[in-house]
């Protein structure tokens, strides 16, 4: 580690002023002891700044994974709103594109059962005696809960086609 | 919180009174939307999306079973909480994401992302609930 510059230590100095550091460009300020109401810099970041990162990336195809759900959806929706032209007029979505399509919302579909449910046991607080229920007990049950979930639904579903 | 969302500015830390209920209300609203969508999505989207369409029965694929199963109000009625799970998820990462993004206005994004949720939302249930 190289010893603070004049510069530096002139920088760490000066309460209250901007220091941005090279790597991230982010500008932090610390607020100068005084009366008065603090005030808040916001943060600028580029636009790109989660594809540096391999966990910003995953991040956001987290977040992404709502686009794709709700897409789907719409596309449901799409075969609901048919279903008025009656029984001459209708015809369920198909096709290899709607195929390819649901494989890409079931991945999709699938990461955010994975990402949130693995979290269950973070923001769940189940009371114990005086502890808590463990966290990955949670998760595990809550994974266990998916997979008999899925069974059930997909039994009505197809139960419901036959 | 501060008085000022946007870029470019200076803005002034003003502590809030008390908790910010309707904040803790939509983030509960997301972890049940959330839980919920988790659970029963992915089987949707197997069977209706990609097991349906390659041969195997399933519900939508004619409208004698589609008609049937939408003539129970509790089907229509999961239906919509199945709808609304999943455009309340996108209305609220939707609001975060573009806000990290970038996009400086809080109150702008929210009543858009929402708004088109429940919007879709509203015509999911005119759907539903007035079709055959």
């Amino acid at each position: 580690m190289s010893p603070l510059s004049p510069r530096d230590v002139s920088h760490a100095q000066l309460d209250g002023e901007a220091r941005a550091t090279a790597s991230d460009r982010v500008s932090a300020r610390m607020p100068a002891a005084t009366a008065e109401p603090a005030i808040a810099y916001p943060v600028k970041q580029p636009f790109t700044w989660w594809t540096r990162r391999r966990g910003y990336l995953l991040y956001m195809l987290r977040e992404f994974t709502a686009v794709g759900i709700a897409a789907w959806m719409l596309l449901f929706l799409v075969e609901v709103a048919r279903m008025r032209q009656g029984a001459a007029g209708y015809q369920p979505l198909g096709g290899p594109l709607f195929v390819a399509i649901s494989v890409v919302c079931l991945a999709l579909a699938l990461w955010h059962s994975y990402t949130f449910l693995s979290l269950a046991g973070l923001f769940m607080r189940i009371p114990l005696g005086d502890r808590t229920v463990s966290p990955r007990i949670i998760a595990r049950a809550m994974f266990g809960a998916l997979a008999v979930v899925t069974v059930a639904i997909a039994g009505l579903l197809i139960w419901g086609g036959a | 919180m501060t008085t000022h969302d946007s870029t470019g500015s200076r803005a002034h830390h003003v502590p809030r009174k008390g908790p910010n209920r309707l904040l803790g209300l939509i983030w509960a609203g997301f972890a049940s939307a959330a839980v919920v969508g988790a659970l029963i999505v992915p089987a949707h989207i197997l069977v209706q999306g990609v097991l349906g369409p390659l041969g195997v029965p399933s519900f939508d694929r004619h409208y004698g079973t589609f008609a049937r199963a939408l003539s129970d109000p509790l089907v229509k009625i999961y239906l919509l909480v199945l709808f609304a799970c999943s455009f309340y998820m996108l209305a609220f990462r939707v609001w975060y994401v573009v806000r990290e993004l970038g996009v400086p206005s809080k109150l702008g994004v929210g009543v858009v992302s929402f708004g088109l949720s429940g919007a879709g939302l509203v015509i999911a249930g005119y759907l539903l609930f007035t079709g055959p």
